[in-house]
């Protein structure tokens, strides 16, 4: 455990080295000021607005985050060569993910945690008030990124990265999907549709926006039930992704 | 070694889906929600309105257009109380799925682990 956490403190000074996280996190926070800068016409609901789109912003923003730490870890480990001293001796591959992945994943949690602390500022710079339910809220914004952020790797462990980027798109979009909208998508074959949405992720389960927007009570069990679902989801994606990435030839 | 383990999973994924496995075991909230949740407490009943006026649970506001009582499930609300957080009989099922999806994680850890020091012994 002592190397993956040594391994993980290095990835992550790797990556804040990058202009890409820090362009992302930038681009976040244009996004959440541009928010809260629409002009309200004195519409009562003007609160709502910006705390839906301010939570939309921060999904988004995991999204890309995602993307933008673990797309070009492993390709570039691989084409420097560095993974081969790396996997020969001090480390087994199974660190080297752990490694990698707690590494990017401290520095999405720190950018989401920066986003909601922004759009905190933003909704009081508008003399709106911060629901309480907006910090487990983002807690399950925060679980949602780490998901994303196994879809990443497991996918560059076998493609490359201008691949990998549209299929966890296509993975984050299709996940969206309600059973009845992903069926519709090839209608004949029904039972086939149906079996591979409930191999899909169903990320509405980490959608709490419109209850927070709403004023709507969020029951404590449900913020631990989503939890624990989408860090289970996160834990296959990583076992899935160490399996590929020990069947591979460096 | 490969060719056969993923014929296998195509014809396991095949015959699942032939047996028709998906049918209700899903989240849809429209398939598996229980009648009084998609029913729920307002019927809309517009002749009422004509009967009590301004005194039942919903407001005209013109000539076409009313405002419910704010948090109640009604026609206009429905894609809101939808939503897994509403849909308290789904909650099962993301338990159901979180367990399966840990024991599988650790099968194919175990797995992987088995065919990785076999392949380099």
């Amino acid at each position: 455990m002592r190397a993956v956490w040594a391994f993980a403190r290095m990835t992550v000074r790797s990556l804040l080295r990058r202009r890409t996280v820090w362009g992302i996190l930038i681009v976040v926070l244009l996004g959440l000021i541009a928010i809260g800068h629409v002009p309200s016409f004195n519409v009562q609901t003007e609160g709502r607005f910006v705390l839906e789109f301010g939570l939309f912003g921060l999904e988004i923003g995991a999204l890309l985050m995602a993307l933008g730490l673990a797309v070009n870890l492993y390709p570039r480990d691989r084409e420097s060569g560095t993974i081969l001293p790396l996997v020969a001796v001090p480390i087994s591959r199974g660190q080297y993910l752990m490694g990698r992945f707690l590494g990017s994943a401290l520095v999405q949690i720190v950018a989401l945690l920066v986003g909601c602390v922004g759009l905190m500022v933003i909704l009081i710079l508008n003399d709106l008030s911060i629901p309480s339910t907006l910090l487990p809220g983002t807690l399950l914004l925060l679980v949602e990124g780490l998901f994303l952020l196994a879809v990443v790797f497991f996918f560059s462990f076998w493609t490359s990265p201008p691949l990998n980027v549209p299929l966890t798109l296509a993975l984050f979009v299709l996940a969206q999907m309600s059973v009845r909208e992903f069926v519709g998508l090839f209608p004949q074959a029904p039972s086939l549709m149906r079996l591979l949405r409930l191999l899909l992720p169903h990320m509405d389960v980490f959608h709490v926006k419109d209850p927070i927007a709403h004023g709507e009570s969020v029951p404590l069990l449900y913020f631990l039930l989503a939890c624990l679902y989408g860090l289970a989801y996160t834990s296959f994606m990583l076992s899935v992704a160490l399996a590929v990435f020990r069947e591979r030839d460096l | 070694m490969r060719l056969p383990l993923a014929t296998v999973l195509c014809v396991a994924i095949l015959s699942l889906a032939a047996s028709g496995c998906g049918k209700r075991i899903d989240y849809d909230v429209g398939e598996v929600a229980p009648p009084e949740h998609l029913s729920g407490p307002d019927e809309h009943p517009h002749h009422q309105h004509d009967q009590h006026g301004a005194e039942s649970a919903e407001q005209m506001t013109g000539a076409r257009g009313h405002v419910h009582t704010p948090g109640v499930r009604n026609h206009g609300t429905m894609w809101f109380f939808n939503q897994p957080w509403a849909a308290r009989f789904i909650w099962s099922k993301i338990l159901r799925d979180s367990a399966i999806l840990v024991g599988l994680a650790i099968l194919l850890l175990l797995l992987s682990r088995h065919v990785h020091s076999r392949r380099w012994s």
